[in-house]
């Protein structure tokens, strides 16, 4: 079985996309996981401010996923667009 | 064990495209609703100082949501939102339930339910951002902190879609596949009903609060 | 030098078979050692409940062992097996089955051994509690070994399906990536899970009364955790179960071994992040029982979120496996 420049290129595309994204998640992951943690925490500490907490905790996740969502770029330019 | 994933399918040519139906889902799903409806129509028949079972299992969920909708979006919106939210709560729980009953099938299990309802929020979220805080602020947020992160900002807002419409329709697909194979494996002895109860009733009741709770979320980012 | 077919299928099944054993020992052996860490401080604080936490050290000892032990049977397994009527698909399977497992013992491992070693610390303080500190601890280490279970399934069904039937060039990538998926998915819920059911024993020590809410709030921050390895799970069993069309190409075997790469790595982050959400939950609803309702959503919300990243991974395999 002769393999292909143009093959292995799409090989290779396919496996970058998996690794990619799947590396890509572990970071944001973890770092929304601690934002919610201390936001959790600080709704113990101060129940009345529930609603502000939630919302700062929801545009600081929003903000730490954005390397989650370019890491989702990547993979589907490589899976779309490149190959 | 190899039709995993399969449905009845009704295709119809139109314009050189193929509308499909996929037939089991829209029965369910008509079903579901059928349901409701009746759950509804015995709720409000009666409307007695003192409630009845039923009713009171009726007042539960409406009081419930609209408290949770109003500590999100203020007095104002929750009036006008909250039958809305119920509703798509009571319907998500119903659907993750569904297939538990032999024969029926979660219509959530569908990749398409989801996404028209995560659609759905989507919609109703931009469109009361636009109308609360104009359409100058609305269209200035997408370039914050700089002008160059609009396309990121954008694909941002486009992947809350695909994550919250992903989130139900994998939990219930996966649960109902793992009901499938280990069921096939142990022969049906002893496994299904504890599967059942844990995919169809737990898993089933958390990812439909997840999914109205994260509707009402992202509609407050866009209000406040 | 011409190699058989038996001998590469022999090749694959001890090495499968030494990283089931190497990798499943690593987190058993550091939950087991933490555990044992904490029973001596806690002895050393509380001498007079020595035995309590003796016998409690032992039990949660033994339930983290159980990731090793579901190790220990695979690698067995795949010692012994008949390998006179191998095929060449048979390979990937050894390999796949001891990667699953092996992987997939280390969260469960390490995970069990903090709900057990702060059940030890929690009975220097609290004597009186034991009772309800063991139960606390055996419901979270029990839930904690989920995804090792999960492991463990796929790697009985890839041992016990007959594979044979299948054209050998994308199916190899599948099983292997099915391995992955199953095994690399089940590090991150574990540990989370793990950390979860720690704070969940410390607060009930500290404040006995709130122990049912925490107990029942650590349930459900558990259940959420586990997703993402239900999702490494689902992309296992559809690699494990779909027919894929032969091709003699390299690219579609590369797009199903990314699929199972893909979705195993990426919900270890997730899996970790949920756990140190719900643990916070967890902790401050024993110093705050009143907010239960505030924590109970904003947890919820936080997880789910946290959670999206990984959902970006099960969407990626998905249009690896089906779009591709």
């Amino acid at each position: 079985m002769a393999i292909e420049g143009a093959e292995i290129i799409k090989a290779a595309s396919f496996l970058g996309a998996g690794l990619a994204m799947g590396l890509g998640a572990i970071g944001p992951g973890i770092g929304e996981g601690m934002a919610a943690a201390k936001a959790c925490e600080a709704i113990g500490k101060n129940p009345n401010e529930a609603g502000l907490l939630t919302r700062t905790m929801l545009v600081g996740q929003a903000v730490s996923e954005s390397t989650g969502i370019y890491s989702l770029v990547i993979a589907l330019l490589l899976l779309f667009v490149v190959s | 064990m190899e039709n995993l994933g399969s449905v009845h399918q009704l295709i119809v040519p139109l314009f050189g495209h193929n509308m499909v139906f996929n037939l089991e889902v829209i029965v369910m799903t008509w079903l579901v609703i059928f349901f409701l409806l009746f759950f509804g129509y015995l709720a409000a028949r009666r409307k007695a100082r003192l409630p009845e079972p039923i009713q009171a299992t009726g007042e539960l969920f409406i009081s419930q949501l609209y408290s949770l909708t109003e500590d999100a979006l203020g007095e104002d919106l929750a009036k006008r939102y909250s039958p809305m939210i119920c509703g798509l709560f009571m319907f998500l729980l119903l659907s993750n339930w569904f297939g538990i009953f032999p024969l029926f099938e979660e219509p959530t299990k569908d990749l398409n339910t989801p996404l028209s309802l995560g659609l759905m929020g989507f919609f109703i979220a931009h469109y009361l951002g636009v109308k609360t805080k104009g359409i100058k602020k609305y269209t200035k947020a997408y370039f914050e902190p700089i002008f160059i992160m609009m396309p990121l900002n954008l694909i941002g807002e486009l992947a809350k879609v695909v994550s919250i419409s992903f989130r139900l329709f994998g939990n219930i697909m996966g649960g109902a596949i793992i009901i499938l194979v280990v069921s096939h494996l142990t022969y049906s002895i002893l496994f299904p009903p504890v599967l059942n109860a844990f995919f169809g009733l737990f898993v089933g009741t958390i990812q439909a609060f997840v999914f109205t709770m994260l509707t009402v979320v992202y509609i407050s980012v866009q209000v406040k | 030098m011409e190699i058989d077919i038996q001998t590469w299928a022999k090749v694959a099944a001890y090495t499968g078979a030494g990283i089931a054993m190497g990798c499943g020992a690593v987190g058993a052996a550091i939950g087991e050692g933490y555990t044992a860490a904490q029973a001596n401080f806690a002895i050393s604080r509380n001498p007079e409940a020595s035995g309590d936490i003796f016998k409690s050290m032992l039990v949660g000892q033994a339930i983290a062992e159980s990731a090793s032990i579901f190790a220990l049977v695979i690698a067995m397994i795949l010692l012994f097996s008949n390998f006179s009527g191998a095929t060449t698909i048979a390979i990937s399977t050894f390999l796949a089955a001891g990667l699953c497992m092996g992987l997939g013992a280390i969260g469960s491992g390490v995970g069990s051994g903090f709900p057990a070693g702060a059940a030890c610390v929690g009975m220097a303080r609290q004597p009186a509690m034991s009772g309800r500190l063991t139960t606390n601890m055996l419901i979270g280490s029990a839930v904690c070994q989920t995804p090792a279970i999960f492991a463990l399934v796929t790697s009985f069904i890839l041992l016990f399906t007959n594979f044979s039937d299948r054209p050998l060039s994308p199916t190899w990538a599948a099983i292997i990536g099915a391995g992955l998926a199953s095994g690399l998915g089940a590090v991150g819920s574990g540990l989370g899970g793990g950390l979860v059911a720690e704070t969940s024993c410390e607060g009930s020590a500290r404040h006995p009364d709130t122990a049912p809410a925490s107990t029942n709030l650590m349930l459900l921050g558990q259940a959420v955790t586990q997703t993402t390895a239900i999702y490494g799970l689902l992309i296992s069993f559809i690699l494990m179960f779909k027919q894929f069309p032969a091709s003699d190409s390299l690219a579609p075997a590369m797009a199903l071994l990314s699929a199972g790469l893909c979705m195993g790595i990426g919900a270890i982050g997730p899996g970790i992040g949920e756990g140190f959400t719900a643990r916070s939950a967890v902790q401050y609803i024993s110093r705050n029982p009143r907010a239960v309702a505030e924590l109970t959503r904003t947890m919820l919300v936080g997880q789910a979120v946290a959670e999206s990243t990984g959902i970006y991974a099960l969407v990626i395999s998905l249009v690896l496996i089906f779009v591709i």
